[in-house]
């Protein structure tokens, strides 16, 4: 039994409810009241969630292996013929849309997030200028990230792909009087423009290889007119004309996760990331926490057929994910900036991802997505509704003491914080505790220690640190005693319904985020596993797929252990410093001066790109500019011109003065003779004959050498 | 009908020349009429290129709507004209950039009225013609005739250093040309020897050209590639296009970009392509430079964009790195190579000539186009920083935007043949980004620095006309391609055939589920399976 | 009814007269103008040109005559038709044909064009409308003759025209220091012609009969024989050479070709502009044509298969050196001149280069080539040096370029012609220097003078940059003080007349290039 239903049938309006309010708000928005404004793009938004919903709903009516609904509106690109496997085929790529269980979670995530941040933007927003213009970004936004998860093959996932990115770009630039914002907008996008051409690549060789960029052919019926990546993936596996390790897949993989490590901020395109918090806090929590650096993540489970038959860029994913986790943490613990902290901590928690990608837990990485989603945007909201309520102070150093003064956003505050630190039963516990589970299993017990574990320890250590930076993130802002500045401290307010409201949702989401995928050993097996199974199977079960090891209670109990027990260290050295003896910490980064100078830097690592890249660009383009100028122009054109001009300048001269002076000359010797006598006797008779005489006598010379060459070769 | 049916080229061509003709006999100081005059016939000359696209047979294998008469029989050159796909793309583009042209000329022009529409016309005329012409001494004839009133153009109603730029254009232009036609004379000339008729029909020659002597194709090549590598321009010779485009008036420069510049490309496509040696090893040698020398326009014209300090010299760069893409999916020799260049050639005609015409709007607010004398324009002018963004995404090749499907598909087919030359291409697409939203940031972010721009007017009513229909087809091309491609596929596939046939023969492996080389039929919109 | 006493003339018109009926017509109206200019009142002495025009006129009517005449013998006789008079000393063929129309109507523009300026500069007087008449004798003897006697004094009638009609400006001391260079060194270079043709005589001998002969097609045979004889004994036979290079030297100098052109740019510059343009195209034709006669006929026996294996002429290399000196000299010289006169006179000197380049060629294309070359270079140089000749008022010499200052502001019309012209001359489609300069290339490729070509081909560019300093100065430049040019209506008529052909040379190029075929036609 195949899905169907009409929300199923309208699927292609879930992203096309918010592009037409887009479309409306930039056209006409800025006759319109904030009422009307508000009104549609949140309506239009909320209208998504219910469509997407529904069309979940209808998609869970069918057994698991049906849970498949394609829909394609009609042929987008169709350059012609290319080489594939099986010989030429016209290349097609669809303008088509496709829900199964990995979209569905997705897209419920998107709008159901999508739709708080909306909410509380109203209220946020209230005050600011271009309250439609913001709604208008945030709307095209919904709209591209709708696409990107909904898109039935790659290149249509990219169109969504650039979307997402161009909105980013329009809303870290919003406050586009401010330099630093169009900087950082700008940065977004090109550094996102360099992991898309890995990308582009990518979309490139599936083609070659697949002969289709459409992900499934399932649900289109005849599978040859709508070949799939997938089905024909299995076909050339059974056919062995791929193999496990195959090159092809392998460069598939990672130039596909060049383009991830762009979008999801991973070493080392990760560095747009931090400033993009100069967007509007919502933005960050929308955009730069929820939804759109998760692109990443989805894409390579969306692969994760092509990535299972890839080890060698699964080890890639995996190490360059523990790597970005860590390394971010690590310079979350020196921010002061509200923002920059939580920005960090998304880095690192998308690395998290991806090391649940790069060891084959795909459904772990997407639950882990999930929680994120739902915690991390809590947080920003929270620290909006701070800086709100502060009226804009975003520094560590001039908070403090906020626990009662803003009860409605301290108390979701410190869910979010437990979740991410991973206390449980919050939905951040399960999440980040399956990871960690999945890279211990991969671990072969017969070694003493393998990457596996290394990984492994890597993730725990992350997760201490994350427990760190994110209490004292939470005990300076809330707790201890106020060191806000006092012409701040009058109005202080709490934010408004609209602002918290959500709060209170995402903070409920953020505690049961977790439930639905309770751990094998609690009862019964894990929901979400099996629901994302037949997205994620893969195109053979045997090789390369997780070999998840025995759950013995011990085992899993142990690792629990560990993970509770090293984020309750992380809190109470927290604690310590920032609390209980708040000089402390200062004496601490005194100790290490290096170490601290290096963390504030953030690793130096943008000067060091400027000093690479950048400014060697700039030089570049200077030094074209030079050869151009100088070389091909100066010398190559103009200087034909001058030459000519020197030449034609020196005939000029003989013909007017050789001549003429030699008459001059012959005029002044023989003065008083008759005019016809004077010209007979100088100059230009003389001098013009003796020309004359001369070209005669080359000519001669020539004429009479080239015969007797003619008469050489006759002889 | 009939008549105007049979003879619908001429018509095409002919009309804005009757403008012109007409234009040449009103008196010099009704600047008024001039204008009316002159955008009549602007339109106009779109107009009647529309039943070309009507009536067009897609899919057909031959030119369209051929005409042939004698003009010169004691030399055998004719007057023949006819269209396929992608000349069709070409002639629609000239005829609409030419009436976009023409329109925001009407206050930017106010002196010597009558001559600026008259060469506008004759200009329109000039280039039609090199679209058309299936005869090559006619097609000679146009290729000059053309650079006659753009010389003009730019020499008169040019900026500080037009004299220059205007001359150099032209020197530069002519110098590649007087080889061409050594080259058409030889392939002429050749062809009566071999087949005893002497005729200058370009199918016919082009047909001959492949049973030359290899020497005397590759010497044919070289002959013809000069013209069309300095129209073009590829790397070394492009050093005219930045004077040319930035001193030229709005118009000058939207149909130079606009149009010109697709003669070069154009050339490629249909007369350089057949000349091609047959014998790998040379073959592969002359494409090899081709193609290094179109990286290389695509990296170094995006890099020299960022030291621009005049937005028109940025805009003119940028070109020269569009351009480079045309020219790198054309020598790619693959189908999608081919359509891709074409595609990207009408893509680059709307978006860069777009892009001046908004340079053009700020000229004749401000009399500058010095960056550093914009900033913060978003915030008086709002709508003009919209459509401005919305251009600069479709030139930086934004999926949804033309300018994604002809640098995807130019990259696809360049892909296939050479993985390298795609990826050297897709730094150009970053660094396009780069310099293009720098460039908008510089202009229209940032609070406003200089007073006068406090006060600049929006978009007035005449623009928005001149630059919506090329925002629509924008989008349009970004959406829905596929009646494009539908142009060009069967002019494209004759080309490879003839060109690159090893193409087609590539081993057909079997393998059960890959689609076919026979185009899936589209499945009915919202058809659920 | 029958006046008995015309039967001689009438016998003589439909005999051996017909031959040089046109010349007979311009001899006897010149010599009315002579005449008649005595009854004339100073203010009235513009009817002379009247009476040069109907010269023209009546002349070109006896052309017809010979042409119709021509026509029924081609048709009537086998072989070789021949129309030859005069003891077989003059010939009417369409070379002679095609060359005579050009120099009719050259000589009828010049007239146009003199009228108002010789009002202007004072100078109105009957000889310089009879010189016109005698010197366009005399180019038609160059022509028409095969006898080198023939050749000789037609030569000599025209140039001795010129001497006087350079120097016409009695009160300009650049006329007259014009005129004196123009005069000795006519008279050297005819002297070396004059020598070459004694050499010329004396080979003749060398054939059947042993007689000596002035007959060219006797001395062509001579040579021919000469030369295969020499070839074959593997010996160089100098006589030979040294006949051909003075005879090419004389003409060389009458065509101002580098390294003889010395004269040019003076002569030029210090002529009445009429008689520049005159002397420009008018004599440079004559000169053509006889020196083309005198090659074909002559010379045209000596030569050897080259690589190609085909046969080629062995004196090729030096009009091919003569032709590229002459492009090169020309083209570059041209570039920074200020003066119009001495700009046209490079500019003329670069087109004989091309010119020459279709002798180089020596195939059916290059002749054709040359013929038309030399229709379209006649009008398109009458026409640029008319609007230099408008240009030219009381207190203006106008030939200077500043002079065309914003011209277009002054005079459109001048403007636009101008600009005609000079794409015409730098040979720019649809212009019939496009069509002409296509021709000298198609030669060159089909002869396998490729580099040639290509040499050819860009001079070009630098040939456009000078035209178009021109144009700028007309088109561009703000106008300076001078005041707007009129233009007579004697004038109007040449200018249009220079365009027409200018224009629908190159645009419907067809009966032209019959035209140039019928004049090598059989």
């Amino acid at each position: 039994m195949t899905p169907s239903g009409y929300f199923l049938e309208h699927l292609w309006l879930i992203p096309l409810f918010p592009l037409v309010t887009a479309a409306l708000m930039l056209l006409i928005g800025r006759r319109l009241p904030h009422a009307a404004v508000s009104f549609f793009c949140v309506g239009s938004v909320f209208l998504s969630f219910v469509y997407a919903a529904g069309a979940v709903y209808q998609l869970l009516a069918v057994a698991p292996e049906n849970r498949v609904y394609q829909q394609i509106l009609f042929e987008w690109i169709t350059p012609g013929a290319m080489p594939g496997p099986g010989g030429l085929f016209n290349f097609v790529a669809d303008w088509g849309y496709l829900l199964d269980p990995l979209s569905c979670v997705m897209v419920l995530v998107v709008t159901g997030v999508g739709f708080l941040i909306h909410v509380y933007s109203i209220g946020y927003m209230g005050h600011e200028g271009g309250y439609y213009r913001f709604f208008g970004y945030m709307n095209l936004f919904m709209f591209s990230m709708l696409t990107l998860v909904l898109a039935n093959n790659l290149l249509f996932l990219f169109v969504g792909w650039e979307g997402v990115g161009l909105c980013s770009y329009l809303l870290i630039g919003f406050y586009f009087l401010k330099k630093s914002a169009a900087d950082a907008g700008k940065k977004a996008f090109i550094v996102n423009r360099i992991g898309d051409t890995g990308f582009l690549l990518g979309i490139f060789l599936v083609a070659m290889t697949f002969g289709t960029v459409r992900f499934t052919s399932q649900m289109l019926g005849d599978p040859v007119a709508y070949a799939g990546i997938l089905e024909t993936l299995r076909a050339m596996v059974d056919q062995g004309r791929l193999a496990y390790g195959a090159p092809v897949l392998t460069g598939i993989a990672l130039l596909l996760f060049l383009g991830a490590t762009g979008k999801s901020a991973q070493i080392p395109l990760y560095v747009w990331l931090p400033d993009a918090m100069e967007g509007p806090t919502p933005v960050s929590a929308l955009i730069h926490a929820a939804t759109m650096v998760t692109a990443g993540v989805y894409m390579v489970a969306r692969m994760s057929a092509i990535y299972q038959l890839a080890p060698v860029a699964m080890d890639v994913v995996a190490i360059v994910g523990a790597t970005t986790a860590i390394f971010a943490a690590s310079m979350a613990v020196a921010q002061n900036d509200i923002k920059k902290v939580l920005a960090y901590s998304t880095i690192s928690q998308l690395g998290y991802m991806f090391l649940a990608l790069g060891v084959g837990a795909f459904s772990a990485g997407i639950f882990h997505l999930m929680t994120h989603a739902f915690f991390k945007a809590l947080l920003f909201l929270g620290a909006g509704s701070v800086i709100h309520a502060l009226s804009g102070e975003q520094d560590l150093h001039r908070m403090g003491g906020l626990w009662n003064t803003i009860p409605a956003t301290s108390r979701p505050f410190l869910i979010a914080t437990l979740a991410i630190t991973g206390i449980p039963p919050l939905a951040g516990f399960f999440s980040k505790d399956e990871i960690l589970g999945h890279v211990f299993n991969r671990h072969n017990p017969g070694l003493l220690m393998d990457r596996y574990l290394f990984l492994w320890a890597i993730g725990l250590i992350t997760a201490g640190i994350t427990a760190f930076y994110m209490f004292r993130l939470f005990f300076q802002v809330f707790r201890g005693r106020s060191r806000i500045a006092t012409e701040l401290e009058e109005h202080i307010h709490e934010s408004p319904r609209s602002m918290t409201t959500p709060l209170m949702i995402l903070a409920f989401f953020s505690i049961c985020g977790g439930w639905f995928a309770l751990p094998v050993l609690w009862g019964e097996n894990n929901t979400l596993d099996t629901f994302l199974e037949p997205a994620l199977r893969g195109v053979k079960d045997e090789i390369g797929a997780v070999e998840l090891g025995q759950h013995t209670l011990f085992k899993e109990y142990l690792l629990m252990m560990a993970s509770v027990g090293i984020a309750a260290l992380g809190i109470w050295l927290a604690y310590r410093l920032y609390l209980q003896f708040p000089k402390l910490h200062s004496k601490v980064a005194a100790a290490w001066p290096r170490l601290y100078d290096l963390l504030v830097h953030k690793y130096y690592v943008d000067e060091i790109y400027d000093a690479l890249f950048v400014n060697r660009v700039k030089d570049l383009s200077t030094a074209f500019g030079v050869v151009d100028a100088k070389l091909i122009d100066g010398v190559g054109v103009d200087g034909a011109g001058w030459l000519a001009r020197v030449i034609s300048r020196i005939s000029m001269w003989w013909d007017n003065w050789v001549i003429d002076g030699l008459v001059n000359l012959a005029g002044k010797i023989t003065r008083g003779l008759s005019v016809p006598v004077r010209m007979f006797q100088t100059g230009v008779f003389s001098s013009y004959a003796m020309l004359i005489l001369l070209g005669l006598a080359i000519l001669l010379g020539y004429y009479g050498h080239h015969m007797h060459m003619i008469v050489r070769n006759v002889r | 009908m009939g008549l105007f049916h049979d003879h619908l080229l001429s018509v095409v061509l002919f009309t804005p020349l009757v403008g012109a003709v007409l234009l040449f006999f009103i008196p010099r100081d009704a600047p008024m009429l001039h204008r009316v005059v002159g955008n009549l016939f602007g339109v106009l000359g779109f107009l009647v290129s529309v039943p070309l696209v009507i009536h067009f047979p897609v899919g057909g294998n031959d030119y369209a709507f051929r005409e042939t008469a004698n003009w010169i029989p004691s030399i055998g050159a004719k007057y023949a004209l006819g269209i396929d796909g992608i000349s069709l793309l070409l002639v629609m583009l000239t005829t609409l950039l030419g009436m976009i042209a023409i329109t925001s000329s009407w206050t930017a022009i106010n002196t010597r009225t009558k001559e600026y529409y008259i060469l506008m016309l004759l200009l329109q005329t000039g280039m039609l013609g090199v679209f058309m012409s299936l005869d090559f001494f006619l097609f000679y004839v146009f290729w000059e005739v053309m650079l006659v009133p753009m010389y003009f153009l730019i020499g008169v109603w040019g900026s500080e250093r037009r004299l220059y730029a205007a001359i150099k254009f032209f020197l530069y232009t002519l110098a590649g040309s007087v080889i061409m036609l050594l080259g058409i004379l030889a392939l002429y000339f050749n062809t009566a020897k071999m087949t005893g008729v002497q005729t200058f029909d370009v199918p016919a020659l082009l047909a001959a050209a492949q049973h030359f002597p290899e020497s005397l194709k590759v010497w044919l090549f070289w002959g013809f590639f000069f013209a069309f590598a300095i129209k073009v321009p590829m790397f070394p010779f492009h050093t005219w296009l930045p004077d040319a485009h930035t001193e030229a008036p709005t118009a000058g420069s939207v149909i130079l970009a606009g149009v010109l510049l697709k003669m070069g490309t154009y050339g490629f496509l249909r007369f350089s392509l057949p000349m091609l040696p047959a014998e790998a090893v040379l073959r592969a040698k002359i494409i090899h430079i081709l193609i290094v020398l179109s990286l290389i326009g695509i990296i170094y014209g995006a890099i020299i964009c960022l030291m621009q300090k005049d937005m028109k010299r940025l805009i003119a760069y940028s070109s020269v790195s569009h351009l480079g893409f045309c020219t790198l999916g054309i020598f790619a020799l693959t189908p999608q190579g081919l359509s891709g260049s074409v595609l990207q050639q009408i893509n680059h005609g709307i978006s860069t000539g777009a892009l001046f015409l908004l340079v053009g709007i700020l000229y004749e607010r401000r009399h500058t186009r010095l960056i550093s004398e914009f900033g913060g324009l978003a915030t008086p002018m709002p709508n003009f920083a919209a459509i401005y963004l919305i251009i600069t995404l479709s030139s930086l090749g934004m999926p949804i935007l033309n300018g994604f499907i002809g640098e995807f598909t130019i990259l696809q087919g360049a892909f296939v043949v050479n993985k390298a030359w795609a990826a050297w291409g897709t730094l150009g697409i970053v660094l396009g980004a780069a310099y293009l939203l720098w460039l908008y940031q510089r202009v229209m972010f940032g609070t406003v620095t200089h007073d006068v721009n406090k006060t600049l007017p929006d978009l007035n009513v005449r623009e928005y006309a001149v630059l919506l229909p090329l925002v629509v087809l924008a989008f349009w091309i970004g959406i829905y391609p596929k009646p494009f491609f539908a142009f060009i596929d069967k002019p494209v596939e004759k080309i490879v055939q003839q060109v690159n046939p090893k193409f087609y023969e590539q081993a057909n492996r079997a393998l059960p589920p890959a689609a076919p080389v026979a185009p899936p039929s589209a499945p009915a919109s919202l058809e659920v399976k | 009814m029958h006046f008995s006493f015309l039967d001689p003339i009438l016998n003589y018109i439909h005999g051996d007269g017909l031959v040089v009926l046109p010349q007979m017509e311009l001899l006897l109206f010149a010599l009315g103008i002579l005449i008649f200019d005595f009854l004339l009142e100073k203010r009235e002495k513009h009817l002379n040109a009247f009476l040069a025009l109907l010269g023209v006129a009546a002349s070109g009517l006896g052309l017809f005559m010979q042409f119709q005449k021509y026509r029924d013998v081609r048709v009537s006789q086998i072989g070789l038709p021949v129309l030859i008079g005069f003891h077989n000393s003059v010939i009417v063929d369409g070379f002679f044909l095609v060359f005579a129309m050009i120099f009719l109507a050259a000589t009828a523009l010049v007239i146009l064009l003199s009228v108002r300026y010789l009002n202007i500069e004072k100078e109105q007087e009957g000889e310089y409308y009879a010189l016109l008449l005698f010197s366009c004798i005399g180019m038609m003897f160059m022509a028409s003759g095969i006898d080198l006697i023939v050749l000789f004094l037609g030569l000599e009638t025209m140039a001795l025209s010129f001497y006087a009609m350079v120097g016409f400006l009695r009160r300009e001391k650049r006329s007259n220091e014009a005129a004196m260079k123009y005069l000795l060194l006519g008279a050297f270079s005819t002297g070396i012609l004059a020598y070459g043709f004694s050499l010329l005589y004396g080979l003749s001998a060398f054939r059947r009969g042993f007689q000596p002969s002035t007959n060219i097609a006797d001395i062509g045979e001579a040579v021919s024989n000469r030369f295969q004889y020499s070839l074959s004994q593997g010996g160089i036979d100098w006589l030979v050479i040294l006949a051909f290079v003075t005879v090419a030297a004389g003409m060389f100098f009458k065509v101002a070709a580098v390294p003889f052109h010395q004269w040019a740019p003076d002569v030029y510059e210090g002529a009445p502009t009429p008689i520049s343009a005159y002397v420009s195209v008018a004599s440079k034709t004559a000169s053509f044509a006889m020196f083309l006669r005198l090659v074909i006929n002559v010379f045209g026996g000596s030569q050897t298969t080259n690589v190609f294996g085909n046969s080629q002429t062995t004196w090729m290399y030096i009009i091919s050196g003569v032709a590229i000196a002459s492009l090169t000299w020309g083209n570059l010289a041209a570039l920074t001149q200020t003066n119009m006169k001495r700009l046209l006179a490079y500019s003329s000197i670069s087109h004989v280069g091309y010119i020459l380049l279709g002798l180089v060629a020596w195939n059916e294309t290059g002749l054709v080539g040359i013929m038309y070359y030399l229709i379209a270079y006649a009008f398109m140089t009458i026409g640029a040096f008319a609007v230099v000749i408008v240009m030219r008022q009381r207190g203006l010499i106008g030939d200077e370029l500043d002079d065309l200052d914003g011209l277009y502001q002054r005079s459109p019309a001048a403007a636009f012609l101008l600009l005609i012209f000079m794409l015409s001359l730098a040979g720019i489609p649809p212009t019939a220097g496009f069509v002409a300069k296509y021709f000298i290339f198609q030669a060159l490729i089909e002869s396998h003078h490729p580099v040639l070509a290509v040499f050819a081909a860009l001079y070009i560019v630098p040939g456009l940059y000078y035209y178009f300093r021109v144009v700028k100065h007309a088109w561009m430049k703000k106008p300076g003080g001078a005041p707007a040019p009129h233009m007579s209506s004697a004038q109007a008529v040449a200018l249009g007349t220079a365009l027409f052909v200018t224009l629908a040379a190159g645009i419907y190029p067809d009966p032209f290039v019959r035209l140039a075929r019928y004049a090598f036609g059989p």
